[in-house]
């Protein structure tokens, strides 16, 4: 009971070094997707991560929760590392909440089902329990009137925070956000920016994949921008807009930003 | 619509005060679907009438008269009471019933094998996987009937005579003629070791429903399976060693050429059956393989990335959606199956077209008759099984909306 | 299943046909097409199977070619069709055939309500029993409890469900729809008995791979007047193959075989020269050419001779005449006289 209600914000000034990317090599067959990845984010940082498409980005934040297995290297999330052992991968994954670019819900549930199905199967919650945090989730997402429909009578904006209140059922340490926006109509960008900065203001730590510039310069601690796999440059927004200092970021924000 | 039942009639006889009648859809659909029945009755009419006609004039008898004679032969298994002085009609149910029960049982077990099957071919196992994958090209690419020879003649010519029998563990019997089990007779006292079945699955299903509704309010999980599984086995077992084993069992024993009494299981219902299910299976596989891989691989990260484990993530997240692209394609294997089962003729198993359409069309030789029921009974089947199938579609369909 | 859509096409053919053919002229019919339709056993050695070359032999097939050479002048102008037991009435009865010469017993059910009319007995048969030596049964009155293998569709059903109620012993049937399934599952030994026309039960011990083990009991349980069939209600078709086989019959009474045939043409015994088509019209009575029975003994022999080259001593299933012997050598077989 206690650890269900427990916050996220409790967390702030939990352990540092939240995750730790050691030297990390990722191959598909011959493409070596990811470079000699060296990042390490503390507890409670937000991080937003740009590249153009097939730059990596998006492998890098799967690796952190094993939707990709990384070859070389080590990654250790909240103090454990992640191998093939499936405990740990099991851990992790309960401790870490991920948002897709297509909202991925479960079609054939409605949305509080969608929200209780992990606490339930997983953190052994009861049922009553899993719904009246599942309720208190979709209340901070600004759609608990929803609780009783099913994914394909919502938007994309509404199911995209659908998605983010699963996650966070799961009282995760850690979210990862894959461009959770990219898949929707612009007027409802703003609605799903909006909970995830809210989010992000509870100290939650985040990585977040996006070309939001908007949301990167107001939110993020840290800037990584990628290219080819490698990490190409990483500072605090203000340096990061005004001051790039690779020829190759400078090229991508002209273009990202004068589009 | 009332208009045109007044004035079935075509435009040029049509009241003035409506001129439009004969452009208005609805009274041409009408028209048409009136021309439409009135040239089927005609058909069906013709067809009946030049039947009739015919079989009169090539002096070919004709009726349904045949139901109540005596069949004068018999049959080696049947579900119904029936004997060489039973009617044509008996002769009917009790072909039908045979060929529902191994159409029944097949169903069963192929969607049990297709289903491991199907799930097999998907496992990272490498082994289970081409193990999955072999079965499923080997068996879908040859003909049903060649293994149905196959099941039937390897099977039999590797089993012992009778007197020779390979004795199975429980006083069974395995030969050429079939398996045969002991057959129980019950004793006075054993309706209470049945009681404390029935008790055992009344109360399981109590502790089921107890449990779900704890879990729902506090969370606690019941061991469900393993207290049901000893109320279940554990308790009539206890009343059944109390009262003294109230249960005897008749022993097949070899007289003669055979072995008597017990309970018999006989080659050619063997071999249908396992031929029929091997087979259906390995196309249902098929099928459960692309319903699975029909689901977006999005919901399997999405459940990997919210904590769910792998057999957790098949059974709430993708067989519950992989179902509603299975179940369509999968009625018309059931029907297959049922259809199939009349091969049985090949292997000397006593189905419905081997008794009805085989023996009674010859003995009688009211072939339309027979062929018309035939074809009524085939299609009663396959609606019912599509009725059936379409009713479960439908109930899981509306879970996603 | 295949056999099931035949029967089944069969059946429609039955259902849709108009009256035309049933009162149609059979002989024209076969005349214009050329070819006789013939339905024959699917495979029955020694009455109708195809030897290694591909070419149908047989006591049936012979019967077929004698009508081809009769009406058509040429034995080789037959088409032959395979039929089972089950489909061969169908076949009949839908115009697919011309004449069913497939070992069919003559019954009074089959003759009055199947629309079909036997023109005679080409073959006196009883069902009999088969048994492995090592069961040393000696009599069928000793196989009580016992598991009979026998095919679908047949008399041989109803006798056998017949004899074993009647002598009140017990038994098992296995049913089966071919020859060659009840032959593999008798051998794998899945039956005690194998029952048919006794004819069938000698044919088939031939097949198996150790003939010497199989013994036919003594007991022949029932009377199978084998003969060929032809639609009701064509008395003219009926006549001919009725007076094919009796042409066989005379011509061996009177001792015309293949081989003397042309000589027998000078010959001046007026039995001889009737039969023979040099004196009188009798082909022509009968709707053929007057040569018709010579045709038949040319191309293919008499009675005798086919008995003897398909079943009799001249083939390896080497079955005596016995009641299949002329009338004047203490057999049944007795054909009227061509005059």
């Amino acid at each position: 009971m206690a650890e269900a209600s427990r916050q996220p914000s409790r967390r702030v000034h939990g352990a540092a070094g939240a995750i730790v990317l050691d030297g990390v090599h990722k191959w598909y067959g011959e493409f070596h997707v990811l470079r000699d990845i060296n990042l390490v984010v503390k507890d409670g940082e937000r991080i937003v991560i740009c590249g153009p498409s097939g730059s990596g980005k998006s492998t890098l934040i799967r690796c952190i929760n094993r939707l990709e297995e990384h070859q070389q290297g080590s990654i250790i999330v909240d103090g454990t590392e992640l191998t093939s052992d499936l405990r740990n991968i099991d851990k992790i994954r309960a401790e870490v909440g991920m948002v897709f670019q297509s909202f991925n819900l479960f079609p054939h549930l409605t949305i509080l089902d969608n929200l209780c199905l992990a606490p339930v199967w997983v953190k052994k919650q009861s049922r009553a329990e899993a719904e009246r945090i599942a309720r208190q989730y979709l209340e901070r997402v600004k759609i608990p009137e929803q609780a009783l429909k099913y994914p394909g009578q919502l938007s994309g904006g509404q199911q995209q925070r659908v998605a983010i209140a699963r996650a966070l059922c799961m009282n995760p340490n850690i979210m990862l956000f894959d461009e959770p926006t990219s898949a929707l109509d612009p007027e409802m960008i703003k609605e799903v920016l909006e909970v995830m900065s809210e989010l992000a203001s509870s100290g939650m730590t985040m990585i977040c994949v996006t070309h939001e510039m908007g949301f990167a310069r107001s939110v993020a601690d840290r800037i990584i921008f990628m290219d080819r796999g490698e990490i190409v440059e990483m500072a605090p927004p203000e340096e990061f807009f005004n001051n790039p200092r690779s020829d190759r970021t400078k090229q991508f924000l002209s273009q990202i930003l004068n589009h | 619509m009332t208009a045109t039942v007044q004035s079935p009639s075509p435009g040029p006889i049509a009241p003035p005060a409506k001129p439009n009648l004969l452009y208005r859809p609805e009274f041409r659909q009408a028209v048409y679907q009136i021309l439409l029945v009135i040239a089927l009755i005609i058909g069906f009419w013709a067809i009946a009438h030049n039947v009739a006609v015919n079989l009169a004039r090539q002096n070919i008898a004709s009726g349904f008269g045949f139901w109540t004679r005596t069949a004068g032969f018999d049959i080696s298994q049947t579900l119904i009471e029936f004997d060489n002085q039973s009617t044509y009609g008996k002769a009917f149910w009790a072909g039908l019933m045979n060929t529902l029960l191994v159409a029944g049982l097949g169903i069963i077990f192929a969607t049990i094998l297709g289903f491991l099957v199907g799930i097999g071919r998907l496992s990272s196992n490498w082994l289970i996987a081409k193990l999955a994958t072999a079965y499923v090209e080997i068996l879908r690419n040859l003909p049903l009937l060649l293994q149905l020879f196959f099941w039937y003649f390897a099977v039999l010519k590797n089993l012992p005579g009778p007197r020779e029998s390979i004795s199975l563990p429980g006083g069974a019997s395995l030969n050429v003629r079939g398996l045969y089990l002991p057959a129980p007779v019950p004793e006075s006292g054993f309706g209470y070791v049945l009681a404390a079945f029935g008790i055992g699955i009344l109360t399981s299903i109590a502790i089921a429903m107890w449990s779900k509704r704890r879990q729902l309010a506090t969370g606690q999980r019941f061991p469900v399976l393993w207290t049901s599984l000893a109320l279940i086995f554990l308790l009539p077992g206890a009343v059944y060693l109390v009262l003294g084993q109230p249960l005897g069992f008749e022993y097949p024993a070899l007289r003669g050429f055979n072995f008597q009494g017990g309970m018999a299981v006989q080659p050619e219902f063997m071999a249908l059956l396992v031929g029929l299910s091997t087979y259906t299976a390995s196309f249902i596989a098929e099928i459960v393989r692309a319903g699975i891989a029909g689901v977006p691989r999005g919901q399997r990260e999405a459940a990997n990335a919210i904590g769910l484990s792998n057999g957790l993530t098949m059974r709430l997240v993708i067989i519950p959606q992989a179902l509603r692209i299975i179940i369509p394609p999968l009625t018309s294997q059931y029907l297959n199956l049922a259809k199939n089962s009349s091969l049985a003729v090949a292997i000397g198993y006593p189905d419905f077209v081997s008794v009805f359409t085989g023996t009674v069309l010859n003995q009688t030789g009211q072939a339309v008759e027979v062929i018309l029921l035939t074809m009524l009974v085939f299609l009663t089947i396959s609606l019912l099984t599509s009725a059936f199938m379409n009713w479960f579609n439908k109930h899981i369909a509306l879970v996603e909306r | 299943m295949k056999s099931t859509t035949k029967l089944f096409a069969l059946t429609t053919a039955v259902l849709v046909s108009t009256a035309s053919f049933a009162s149609a002229q059979t002989l024209d019919r076969v005349k214009q097409r050329g070819t006789l339709s013939c339905g024959v056993n699917v495979g029955l050695a020694g009455f109708s199977a195809p030897d290694d070359k591909g070419n149908w032999t047989g006591f049936d097939v012979d019967y077929c070619r004698a009508i081809a050479a009769a009406v058509l002048g040429d034995a080789t102008k037959v088409r032959f069709v395979p039929t089972t037991a089950k489909e061969r009435f169908t076949a009949l009865q839908s115009g697919e055939i011309d004449v069913l010469n497939r070992n069919t017993t003559w019954t009074l059910a089959r003759d009055s309500s199947l629309g079909l009319s036997f023109v005679g007995t080409n073959y006196y048969d009883g069902q009999g029993l088969m048994v492995k030596t090592g069961l040393k049964v000696k009599s069928a009155k000793e196989l009580d409890g016992a598991t009979v293998c026998v095919q679908t569709g047949t008399t041989t059903e109803l006798n056998l469900a017949d004899y074993f109620r009647v002598n009140k012993l017990a038994y098992k049937p296995v049913v089966f729809e071919k020859a060659d399934e009840i032959l593999q599952a008798y051998q794998a030994g899945r039956c005690d008995v194998y029952t048919t026309d006794a004819s069938g039960l000698y044919a088939q011990r031939l097949q198996m791979q150790k003939p010497d083990e199989h013994i036919v009991l003594p007991e022949i349980i029932s009377k199978e007047p084998l003969g060929p069939s032809v639609r009701q209600g064509d008395s003219q078709w009926f006549t001919i193959v009725r007076w094919v086989h009796f042409a066989l019959l005379n011509a061996e009474e009177a001792g015309i075989t293949k081989g003397n045939v042309d000589k027998m043409l000078e010959s001046t015994n007026p039995d001889v020269r009737r039969i023979l088509g040099k004196e009188g019209e009798f082909g022509k009575g009968i709707g053929l050419a007057n040569d018709w029975a010579f045709q038949i003994i040319k191309q293919v022999g008499n009675y005798g001779e086919i008995f003897d080259a398909t079943v009799g001593a001249g083939s390896r299933i080497n079955i005596a005449r016995g009641q299949n012997n002329l009338w004047t050598k203490g057999g049944l077989q007795y054909a009227p006289p061509i005059r």
